[in-house]
């Protein structure tokens, strides 16, 4: 078997360092105002920013714990050590996506959308504009909910991925208000058979210890567990015996979050058979052990392979952005004269390209100013043939 | 650390020896990584007018732009000097790389909503075997191997720099060019549509389609035109 | 067979052509439990490649570098070649024809009782040679060893012949008359090491992709490459010098570039007149050929005629390199001889990087019109009218030399003699006439009048649709066996997988056949093995002598070079090294021969020249690679290559679809218009069947030597076809991953304008 290489991928955003420094030419004269103003500001509120915003998310979790939970009145102490995790996740959640927003494609995508939504920024000649709200709600149910996208990749895939992620949706969306003391089980002093959830200190639902319900709702970080381990055995399938996957993966960034999702799964089933078959046999030691195994998969959250829940949030941007794009007026190509883009699209690349400090620009002998994103991804490749036929006149 | 079959191995291009075959698309597609997507561009330049044909694979740039302006972060460069195809997880098919690449390679899988490219056949490259595209190339427009050996064949020079506009891109992939040449300049003066694409009829050399300029000879047009009918019948 | 009890789209839906993407479970990315070194079925360069083999099928390939030939270079067609393997359309079991359905499927012994019966039934009414055998070239030396074989001692008729005539034979007949041995005489390592390059007729880019890398390692080494042909190929878009030729002129443009030799004393006089005969008149013919005659005649510019020779003329190392492009003509051999000229004139050959080659179009190209397939050939490249020869291999095969019938009917005459009522059946394998011989009505019609028509093949193809019985044969990958490359280098090819279902392989099928008419004893083998060791006795002695072969040897060495006369002989990479030639006295001998017009040349109604080629996606008819999807998609179907200049006189657009027709038929396709081919002359290439065949129009006029047919050179006319609905006129049946077991259907009559008038 090919050994699961240790390569350090570089990511382009762990390599870039804030400031955007652009390479520019001084005595080019296309070097818009806009864009120097925009490297200044950046460079010195990036880092800032994103810890402010990280700090933030911090704050509110706090605050949500203490208020959520009534003054502490409904939290569980020995749930301690999971808030302490999810607060300082919270915060780095906060950091590292303000740091990944921030940076000048991100950056565009976010604030084109928040254009849209208050209608506002540049202008394109439109044969109809598609409600951005409407875009956006269509995307999320069908590339969040449904995620059709994988589906077309293979079902396979499709089945593998609904089930971790919804598996781990649904242990996270009991966990965490549980955690957070936002919801607790009480029972009415009356009536030792029923139970209540109380969240945020009012009753909102009564039940039958006997009913299905109860059943659901004291195993459903069991039934999560299951969907989770179905996902996790065909990932790993997977990750054995696809030859095209095998030579890309890496232990960091494809197996690690198998592993850290796969001993949480794991422990947290054998805390349920412990107190349920075994009267708590090493259930002591096994809270630990969990405990240790969520605060590792918290952590590795914002700084692995899982941080994508939270970036394909730009998807919803994206589509939106397209689609808006694709009903406006379109760039032409200066090489083979056809529509490439949208022009909307080219134009922000273009200011992407500038704060990233590329300079594909070309001046013509009367000072005009070319840009090479004027010219379309064939154009391109037949200029590079063209060229290099001309060099060695064939 | 780039692993020492990357430093012995290089890949090197030269797209005026494509016979336009398609040997290298067909075998793209056998590769793992992507199997059933070929990932090399082979297009004519111009069929109307000639046959030149051109491969275009990634060139790997030591300073990708596709992956700079990558909203998603999902482009990755590894060790060796690869440029990856976008990671499956990130990728939000913006499309952003695709408009951005300067040597229009990355393709856009619609249906997928993800950016597949080039890899530079990782799966084969990493366990030191050549990429297919450049094992199958019948013409070796498309070649992998060793520095010296290219030198000592061609009269070519292997050059991995390239000049568009003010931007400087240099490439781990090399492009074959005229001895005297450093770097590659794109130049697009010579090349601009208009509103159609039109070969410059400027090129000399080669008997080539820029404007068949063979079938044009007053010759043959005479030929072709006032003796439709053979007249020396022997 | 009578007519067709079905539409052929029916047959269409059947049995195909149907596009197989991948294979049938989808991508397998598994380990293979076995890889297997052998060779691409298509074509003569004989590219090694290895095979991926899992569970008894083909999943993939993988190049093989150490063959030094192409050294893991493949074209289009050998990386997917795979995908015939475990294709939907495979027969898999002996089929035999049934009025209903069209076929149903039967079990061999009713398969073979049929065939035999029948076999003897014709002979005895109508006489042993009025039964006929049709080989074909893509098939191993051990199958056409066997075919022949089998044609005069188990059915005993003179009239066996091959679909080689269809391709190489014009390039073997000029040889043997001007070498007396019918090789290229150089392996293509030489190509590198020559200084000036002619290609003649050949677009081998498209159709020998592989020897590219030779063109251009000896361009990279100061070579000059002319490149003579009516279209702009992808070679001679960068070529040195152009000379775009009429079709059918090329006899006069090669006397025209002699003369110059002369003229400017570029010759080799010594040479001439040490070893060679004819000279004298050559020199003679060639003396009217100036430069302005030749641009007369050819519609090459005569300063390019001049430049020719003077690219030609005075160099030290030298390779032609011609094809189909001068072959295909009623003289297709005077053709190849002046040509040769060039060669024998300087005296570059019979040395390093000097010499001439034939590109070879068919697999098997080279062995197969070796080994007692052709008509007038025994094993060994033997003469079948010769006593001694005919002697020497009865004795081989144990039967009496008067029991071998003499020589017999050419492919395209054995079409014409069923047409005639003189052959009433037929037996072939690997062969599809209706989609390559020419005039394809003519050949539909007399399949038509067949009592029996039983059939060989691995895919029910266009033409096994009219057979009584079709025995389901082996691919490529099936078997195990020898090839002949273009440069005669004898290679090995290995099984890879057992033939599916019950499917045998073709070697087994014809023994059985030859046992059922009586003739076990002869036929008495185990495997294949045996065929090549008695193939390599039968050979020794003659010119094509492969008796110091063996498989292993063969294996060992990358392959051998025949002749090879004893196990101690490297083989011969080169020929005439030691200036010997294989005529009695030792001298080559050339030939002169005036310009003569093509059979059908343009006139008022037909004012456009007509031509026909391949495509670099597709194989001969199609029977394989129109199967494969990614190939078929990479050139979906048959267009109208046609100059603008011809266009515009025409009012056609690209794209528009267009009526071709000649005096033989018509066919309906979207026109290409491009500046890369000459304005008189218009292109479609030949891959594809019924309405799309190219060959409806092209013109059966045989020559006189070889046989051959005038593929190249017909007149034709071109109408746009003002109410065509769409660019694209769907080919029946062709539709990804479809089964052949899907339900008939009954097709309404095709709209009446996109049938023939």
């Amino acid at each position: 078997m090919r050994d699961i290489r240790k390569k350090i991928l570089i990511f382009r955003q762990e390599t870039w360092s804030g400031p955007f420094t652009a390479k520019t030419d001084s005595s080019a004269p296309h070097t818009s105002e806009r864009t120097v103003t925009f490297q200044v500001t950046m460079s010195q509120n990036a880092q800032a920013r994103a810890l402010a915003i990280g700090a933030t998310a911090a704050l509110l979790t706090v605050g949500g714990i203490y208020f959520g939970s009534g003054q502490l009145e409904h939290f569980d102490p020995a749930l301690f050590w999971y808030a302490i995790a999810s607060v300082l996740a919270a915060f780095a959640v906060g950091y590292r996506f303000t740091l990944w927003a921030s940076r000048p494609p991100s950056r565009m995508y976010f604030k084109r959308a928040l254009q849209m939504l208050l209608r506002s920024g540049p202008k394109y000649a439109a044969a109809k504009a598609p409600s951005a709200e409407v875009e956006i709600a269509k995307s999320a149910a069908v590339n969040f909910g449904a995620q059709n996208f994988i589906r077309k990749r293979s079902y396979f895939r499709w089945i593998m991925h609904l089930c971790l992620s919804g598996g781990c949706t649904l242990a996270f969306a009991v966990t965490f208000p549980l955690v957070f003391g936002w919801i607790h089980f009480g029972t009415p002093l009356d009536d030792a058979e029923t139970y209540q959830v109380i969240a945020f200190g009012i009753t909102v639902d009564t039940f039958s210890i006997h009913s299905v319900k109860a059943f659901l709702a004291f195993n459903a970080l069991n039934i999560a567990a299951v969907f989770v381990l179905i996902g996790l055995v065909m990932a790993g399938y997977r990750r054995l015996t696809d030859a095209g996957e095998r030579a890309v993966q890496t232990f960091y960034e494809d197996i690690l979050p198998l592993i850290l999702i796969a001993a949480v799964t794991v422990t947290g089933i054998a805390l349920t058979i412990s107190y349920k078959f075994f009267d708590g046999l090493y259930h002591g030691s096994m809270v630990w052990i969990h405990l240790i195994t969520v605060v590792a998969l918290i952590f590795y959250i914002p700084f692995g392979k899982l941080f994508h829940m939270f970036q394909r949030s730009c998807a919803l941007a994206v589509t939106a952005y397209k689609k808006k794009g694709g009903a406006e007026a379109q760039a032409k190509c200066l090489v083979t004269g056809e529509d490439y883009a949208p022009q909307r699209h080219v134009d922000d690349l273009k200011i992407v390209l500038d704060q990233l400090g590329f300079n594909y620009r070309y001046t013509t002998e009367d000072g005009q100013e070319v840009h090479y994103q004027d010219i379309s991804p064939k154009g391109r490749r037949r200029l590079i043939a063209l060229n290099q036929g001309k060099a060695l006149k064939r | 650390m780039v692993s020492s079959f990357f430093q012995e191995n290089e890949f090197f291009l030269d797209q005026s020896r494509c016979i336009g075959c398609q040997a290298c698309v067909q075998a793209c597609g056998e590769c793992d990584t992507h199997r059933g997507h070929a990932m090399i561009h082979l297009e004519y330049i111009d069929r109307p007018t000639g046959v030149q044909t051109a491969p275009v694979v990634c060139m790997h740039c030591e300073d990708p732009t596709c992956a700079k302006v990558c909203p998603a972060d999902a482009i990755k460069q590894d060790d060796d000097g690869i440029v990856h195809s976008a990671a499956k997880p990130r990728c939000v098919s913006c499309s952003n790389c695709v408009i951005a690449c300067p040597f229009g390679v990355p393709k856009m899988n619609q249906g997928y909503e993800l950016m597949m490219k080039c890899d530079m056949c990782y799966d084969r490259t990493s366990v030191g075997k050549k990429p297919m595209c450049a094992t199958v190339c019948p013409s070796d427009a498309l070649f992998f191997g060793k520095r010296e050996e290219i030198e000592r064949i061609r009269q070519e020079k292997p050059v991995n720099e390239f000049q568009f506009g003010m931007q400087t891109v240099k490439t781990k992939v090399n492009m074959m060019t005229a001895p005297e040449a450093d770097n590659v300049p794109v130049d697009i003066s010579d090349f601009m549509a208009g509103s159609t694409f039109q070969l410059p009829q400027s090129r000399s050399g080669a008997p080539d389609a820029a404007l068949s300029a063979v079938f044009e000879l007053p010759e043959i047009v005479r030929l072709a035109k006032d003796q439709p009918v053979e007249e020396l019948h022997v | 067979m009578a007519k067709l009890s079905l539409p052929e789209e029916s047959y269409a839906d059947q049995f195909g052509p149907h596009l197989n993407y991948q294979p049938e479970d989808g991508w397998d990315t598994r380990e293979p439990d076995k890889l297997v070194d052998t060779h691409c079925c298509f074509c003569g360069v004989q590219c090694g490649v290895t095979l991926k083999v899992k569970e008894n099928k083909v999943i993939g390939f993988e190049p093989r570098e150490d063959f030094p030939v192409n050294k893991g270079k493949l074209c289009p067609k050998g990386v997917k070649r795979y995908l015939q393997n475990e294709h939907p359309d495979r027969l898999k079991s002996p089929l035999v024809a049934d009025s209903i359905t069209g076929f149903r499927k039967a079990s061999w012994d009713e398969a073979y009782s049929k065939t035999a019966d029948e076999i003897k039934r014709i002979q005895e009414k109508y006489g042993k040679d009025a039964f006929a055998f049709l080989g074909g070239a893509s098939m191993t030396n051990e199958k056409a060893y066997l075919n022949g074989k089998f044609a005069r001692v188990a059915l005993q008729t003179a009239n066996i012949d091959y679909n080689g005539r269809l391709c190489m034979v014009s390039a073997g007949a000029a040889n043997k008359i001007a070498f007396g041995i019918d090789r290229a005489a150089n392996p293509w390592s030489d190509i590198p090491k020559a200084k000036t390059i002619i290609l003649a007729g050949t677009n081998l880019a498209e159709c020998f992709p592989v020897l590219t890398q030779y063109i251009w390692q000896a361009r990279d080494n100061g070579a000059k490459i002319i490149v003579i042909d009516p279209r702009i190929t992808p070679i001679a878009r960068t070529a040195d010098l152009f000379l775009p030729v009429k079709p059918g002129r090329d006899s006069a443009l090669a006397n025209g570039i002699l003369h110059q030799l002369i003229k400017n004393d570029w010759i080799d006089q010594d040479y001439l007149d040490n070893h060679t005969d004819g000279w004298d008149e050559v020199a003679a013919t060639v003396e009217k050929f100036t430069p302005e005659y030749t641009e007369k005649i050819t519609g090459v510019p005569a300063a390019s005629v001049v430049k020719a020779g003077e690219l030609w003329g005075p160099v030290d190392t030298s390779m032609l390199l011609h094809a189909r492009g001068i072959e295909h003509h009623t003289k297709g051999v005077e053709n190849v001889l002046s040509y040769m000229n060039l060669v024998l004139a300087t005296g570059r050959i019979g040395k390093e990087g000097c010499g001439y080659g034939s590109i070879t179009g068919q697999g098997n190209g080279q062995g197969g019109r070796e080994h007692g397939q052709r008509c007038n050939q025994l094993p060994g490249g033997r003469d079948i009218n010769n006593k001694e020869h005919r002697e020497h291999i009865a004795k081989i095969w144990g039967v009496e030399e008067q029991s071998l019938p003499y020589e017999g009917l050419t492919a395209c005459e054995i079409i014409d003699a069923i047409e005639e009522g003189k052959i009433k059946g037929l037996l072939s394998i690997s062969f599809n006439p209706l989609v390559s011989i020419p005039d394809s009505d003519r050949t539909r019609k007399a399949l038509e009048k067949l009592e029996f028509f039983g059939c060989i093949d691995f895919f029910m193809n266009e033409t096994a649709r009219y057979a009584d019985v079709v025995l389901a044969g082996s691919l490529q990958e099936e078997d195990e066996g020898t090839v002949t490359t273009g440069e005669g280098r004898c290679v090995k090819l290995n099984q890879s997988v057992t033939p599916p279902g019950d499917a045998k392989t073709d070697w087994q099928i014809i023994c059985d056949l030859a046992a059922r008419l009586g003739k076990k004893d002869y036929f008495d083998y185990t495997n294949t093995g045996q065929i090549f060791e008695e193939l390599a006795r039968a050979s020794a002695g003659g010119v094509n002598d492969y008796s110091g072969m063996t498989w292993e040897r063969i294996e060992q060495e990358q392959g051998v070079f025949w002749p090879c006369p004893s196990p101690s002989h490297p083989g011969t990479p080169r020929l005439f090294e030691d200036k010997k030639f294989y005529h009695p006295n030792g001298r080559a001998k050339m030939k002169g021969f005036d310009y003569r017009p093509p059979a059908e040349d343009v006139c008022e109604e037909y004012p456009i020249m007509y031509t026909t080629g391949r495509v670099v996606s597709q194989y001969l008819s199609g029977t394989q690679t129109r199967r494969i999807g990614s190939l078929v998609d990479q050139y979906p179907e048959p267009l109208c290559e046609m100059h603008p200049m011809l266009a515009e006189q025409l009012g056609i657009k690209d794209g528009d679809t267009v009526k071709v027709s000649s005096r033989r038929g018509s066919i309906i396709l979207p026109a290409q218009v491009v500046q890369t081919i000459r304005p008189d002359t218009v292109f479609i290439p030949y891959h594809w069947a019924d309405k799309k065949a190219a060959n409806q129009l092209t013109n059966r006029k045989l020559d006189p030597i070889s046989k051959i047919p005038e593929f190249k050179i017909c007149a034709c006319k071109v109408e746009k076809l003002e109410d065509a609905p769409t660019k694209f006129i769907p080919l029946a049946g062709q539709i990804a991953g479809k089964p052949p077991s899907a339900p008939v259907k009954f097709y309404p009559k095709p709209p009446e304008r996109f049938a023939n008038s």
